[in-house]
C-alpha cells in the first residue's frame, strides 16, 4: 500500500459552505476487490482523524482530511478549502470529473481515550475538518449508524462540548454539521472580528454561558461570542459536570499551543490533549521530507500527537 | 566470501562491461572527477579519487516520472534499467548507499534501479581531501555488507574480495583463483595505517555531542545561517539527502505525468504552506534542520548510524563556508556557549 499510486475517483457532487470553501463528494471507481468482507478494502478502515492525498491530474496532489470515510459504494466525502493550484483546479472541475486519491494515511485520534470520555474539542476555522467524522461518531450521525455499536456505547456516557472559532460568521465552515450537532452536544462559537459579531448577533454577546439565548431553535445549543476559543475556555470548563479527561484541538498551530498551556495549568495532563498538525505534503509516505517536525514525520507519526509527545519532540 | 588476487584489472573491467552496462569514474577535461558509462573497450584506469557528485543519482534519480494519467487511469512508470555495474565506489558512497537502502525501502522506484545493480567497492588507502570518513565509522575500507565486490590495492596487483552471491555469479565466468587469506591482515593493516593519515577532527566528535545535548540555541543557528544562500549545493551533493518535491506535467495528447525531483530542506519555500503559514521560515530553523538530519541522535536509533558519511563534499561546495568542517568548529567553540563551557572529553 506504500505507493504513490493514486485510485480513480470521479467527483460526484459539491456544495458551497462558507468563504471559498465546499463539500465534496467522491466515489472510488475500483472498489472490486472490497467486496469480500473477511478482508476489507483499506478504503474501508479509514479513522476519524485520517486523510487522503487528492490527485488532480493536471496539477498534483494535496492531503485533505474525509468529513465521511468511504462506504461500502465507495462513496466519501471532504470538505475542500479553495487555497492554492490544487485546490484551485478542483474548483473549476465540473461533476462526473476523474481525479485520483491515495490513502488512507496517517494516525487519527486516539478513540481509546475519546470514547466514554468527557471530552472538550476545540477547532478553529478549517481545523474543524478533521473532527467531523469522530463527531459523527459519538452523536450516533455517522452514516454507519446501525451498527455503530461505539456511538451507542459512548453516547449516554460522556459529555462533548465543542468549541469552534472562527474570523467572521463568513469565515465560520461545516454549517450542516454544526447544525446537526449542536441538537445533542454543547457548541460554543467564538468570533474574531468585532463588527460582523455586533451586526449578527448582538442578542448574545452578553452572556457567554447562556445556552438557551439564541433566537433560533436550532442554534438551542450553540452560543456565539466574540473573542479567541481561548476566552472561552473557562465557561466551556466550568459547562462540564465532570472535569474533561480528554482534549482534542485543531487549527492554527499558535492557537493550540496556547489552548493546550491553558489547559495544562488547569488541572488536565499533557497526555489527555491532543493536536492535530499541519504541515506541506507531497508524498504522505514519510519519504519527501517536507512534513518534518524534528525526527519525525507528520503524514507517518501524526497528523494527531499528544501535547506530550510535541513537548518531547521539541524538547529533542 | 572468497578472495582473489588479480594482476590485470582492465581484465575485470572489460569482463563486467560485456555484461553489465559499466559505470566509473573518471577525470574530465577540467580535472575534476566524475560518474561516466564506458563501452567494453574503452575502460580507462581506476582513479582514487573522490567524484563530485556521489552515487546516489543512479538510484534515487534527480528527476522521474512517477506515474502517468491519460484520462482514465494512474499508471505506475516504473524505471526498467539494464543489470548495471557501478565499479570502483569508496567506502563513504556505499555507507551512504547502505543507508538510502534502509530509507528507500519500501520505494518502488529506487528498488527497481537498486536491484539491477552490482556494486563494486574501492578500500582507500589514502585519505581524501575533506573527507573523515573513520570518525563517523563510514570507511576508509568497503565495511562488510556494503558492496558485492570490494577492490584493494595492492601495489601493482589487486585484492579482488566476492562478497555476495551475485558477485559470485559475476565473476564466475573468470575463472579467478582464490589467494591466502593473509591478504586480509595485510588490507586490515593498510586500511588502519590510512586511518591514521586522517587530520585530527576531535571538533567533529564533540561537534556531534554537543548537538545532541540540546544546549545550542537558535540564534547560534541564526548567526550561522546569515551565510546560507538556500544554494542548495550541500544537498544536492550530500549522499544522504533524500528530499523531493512533486510536479505534474502535460504530456501529448491529454496525458499528465506526475514527477518527483530532488529538493532541499534550505530553500525558504520547502515547508511553506498554502496559508503562506511557515514552520521553517527562518533560514537558522533551516540550517539546524541540515545538521540534525545529519547528526541526531535521534535518526542513529532508527537506521544504526548517523547520516553524514563523512566525505566532506559538502565542506567542498559550499559558499558561504558551512560545510561540516565550518560547522563543528563553530558548533564547539560557540554554540550555546551561554549555557555552559565548552564540550571537553574526559
Ligand atoms: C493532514 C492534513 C489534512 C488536511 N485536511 C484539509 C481539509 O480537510 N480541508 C482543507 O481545505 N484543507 C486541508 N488541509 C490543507 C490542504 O492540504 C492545503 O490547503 C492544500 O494542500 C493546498 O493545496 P493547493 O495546491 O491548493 O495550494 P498551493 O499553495 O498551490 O500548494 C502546492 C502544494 O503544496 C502542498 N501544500 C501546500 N499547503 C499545504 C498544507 N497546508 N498542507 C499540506 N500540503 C500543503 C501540497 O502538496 C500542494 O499541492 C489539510 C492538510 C493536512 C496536512
Ligand atoms: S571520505 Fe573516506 S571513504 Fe570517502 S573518499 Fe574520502 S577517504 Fe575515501
Ligand atoms: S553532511 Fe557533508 S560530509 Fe556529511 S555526508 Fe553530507 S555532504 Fe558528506
Ligand atoms: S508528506 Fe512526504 S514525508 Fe510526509
Amino acid at each position: 500500500m506504500l505507493s504513490h499510486i493514486p485510485d480513480c475517483i470521479e467527483l460526484v457532487d459539491y456544495i458551497d459552505d462558507g468563504e471559498q470553501a465546499r463539500h465534496y463528494l467522491f466515489r472510488l471507481l475500483n472498489l472490486a476487490h472490497s467486496k469480500n468482507k473477511n478482508h476489507p478494502h483499506h478504503w474501508q478502515q479509514v479513522q476519524p482523524g485520517q486523510f487522503f492525498m487528492l490527485n488532480v491530474p493536471s496539477i498534483g496532489e494535496a492531503p485533505f482530511t474525509f468529513t465521511e470515510p468511504p462506504n461500502e459504494r465507495g462513496e466519501f466525502k471532504a470538505f475542500i478549502r479553495q487555497m492554492g493550484q490544487v485546490t484551485s483546479t478542483l474548483f473549476s472541475m465540473q461533476r462526473g470529473a476523474i481525479l485520483g486519491a491515495r490513502g488512507p494515511f496517517g494516525r487519527g485520534w486516539p478513540l481509546d481515550k475519546i470514547v466514554n470520555h468527557n471530552t472538550l474539542i476545540i477547532a478553529g476555522g478549517c481545523g474543524l475538518a478533521p473532527l467531523v467524522t469522530l463527531i459523527d461518531k459519538l452523536t450516533n450521525n455517522s452514516p454507519d449508524k446501525p451498527t455503530d455499536k461505539l456511538a451507542n456505547k459512548a453516547k449516554n456516557k460522556q459529555q462533548l462540548i465543542l468549541v469552534y472559532g472562527a474570523r467572521n460568521k463568513a469565515a465560520q465552515m461545516l454549517t450542516p454539521e454544526r447544525a446537526r450537532w449542536q441538537k445533542q452536544i454543547k457548541i460554543f462559537n467564538t468570533l474574531d472580528a468585532t463588527d460582523e459579531y455586533t451586526s449578527t448577533n448582538a442578542n448574545t454577546r452578553a452572556n457567554t454561558s447562556d445556552n438557551t439565548r439564541a433566537n433560533n431553535s436550532n442554534e438551542l445549543r450553540a452560543t456565539t461570542v466574540q473573542g479567541s476559543p481561548l476566552m472561552i475556555l473557562p465557561t466551556a470548563l466550568s459547562t462540564f459536570t465532570r472535569p474533561p479527561t480528554t482534549a482534542l484541538l485543531c487549527g492554527p498551530e499558535l492557537m493550540m499551543s496556547s489552548a493546550a498551556t491553558y489547559l495544562t495549568e488547569h488541572g488536565m495532563t499533557s497526555d489527555a490533549i491532543f493536536l492535530a498538525l499541519e504541515r506541506r505534503m507531497h508524498c504522505a509516505l514519510g519519504l519527501c521530507g517536507h512534513c518534518y517536525i524534528k525526527h519525525q514525520y507528520v503524514c507517518k507519526s501524526g497528523p494527531t500527537f499528544s501535547w506530550q509527545a510535541l513537548q518531547q519532540l521539541k524538547a529533542d | 566470501m572468497k578472495i582473489y588476487l588479480l594482476d590485470d584489472l582492465q581484465h575485470l573491467q572489460a569482463h563486467l562491461a560485456q555484461d553489465y552496462q559499466f559505470h566509473q569514474v573518471v577525470t574530465n577535461n577540467n580535472g575534476q572527477y566524475h560518474w561516466q558509462q564506458l563501452a567494453s573497450d574503452e575502460t580507462q584506469p581506476l582513479v582514487h579519487d573522490k567524484p563530485q557528485s556521489s552515487a546516489k543519482g543512479f538510484f534515487f534519480a534527480e528527476q522521474e516520472s512517477l506515474l502517468v494519467f491519460n484520462g482514465e487511469y494512474f499508471q505506475e512508470t516504473l524505471p526498467t534499467p539494464k543489470p548495471f555495474v557501478l565499479f570502483g565506489v569508496q567506502s563513504c558512497d556505499l555507507t551512504a548507499i547502505h543507508y538510502q537502502d534502509k530509507f528507500f525501502k519500501d520505494d518502488r522506484y529506487y528498488q527497481a534501479r537498486r536491484q539491477q545493480c552490482l556494486l563494486v567497492g574501492l578500500d582507500c588507502i589514502n585519505p581524501c581531501e575533506h573527507g573523515f570518513c573513520p570518525t563517523v565509522n563510514a570507511g576508509p575500507g568497503v565495511r562488510e555488507e556494503h558492496a558485492d565486490i570490494v577492490l584493494h590495492p595492492l601495489g601493482h596487483k589487486w585484492l579482488v574480495i566476492e562478497q555476495t552471491s551475485k558477485a559470485a555469479e559475476a565473476l564466475q565466468a573468470l575463472a579467478l583463483i582464490e589467494t591466502h587469506w593473509h591478504y586480509l591482515t595485510q588490507r586490515d593493516l593498510t586500511l588502519h595505517q590510512c586511518e591514521q593519515k586522517f587530520p585530527d577532527d576531535k571538533y567533529i566528535t564533540d561537534g556531534i555531542k554537543k548537538l545532541n545535548s540540546g544546549t545550542i540555541t537558535d540564534e547560534f543557528w541564526q548567526t550561522l545561517a546569515i551565510q546560507c544562500r538556500g544554494c542548495s549545493g550541500c544537498t544536492t551533493l550530500c549522499p544522504t539527502c533524500s528530499c523531493y518535491g512533486t510536479r505534474a506535467i502535460k504530456q501529448d495528447n491529454n496525458a499528465f505525468s506526475q514527477q518527483r525531483f530532488w529538493d532541499s530542506c534550505l530553500y525558504e519555500g520547502f515547508q511553506r504552506e498554502a496559508s503562506f503559514n511557515n514552520p521553517s521560515a527562518e533560514a537558522g530553523t533551516r540550517v539546524e534542520r541540515f545538521w540534525q538530519h545529519k547528526f541526531a541522535d535521534e535518526f542513529f536509533t532508527e537506521f544504526s548510524r548517523h547520516s553524514c558519511v563523512g566525505c566532506g563534499r559538502c565542506e567542498q561546495t559550499c559558499p558561504g563556508v558551512i560545510g561540516v568542517h565550518s560547522v563543528m568548529k563553530r558548533i564547539t567553540k560557540e554554540g550555546g556557549q551561554e549555557n555552559g563551557p565548552e564540550v571537553t572529553h574526559a
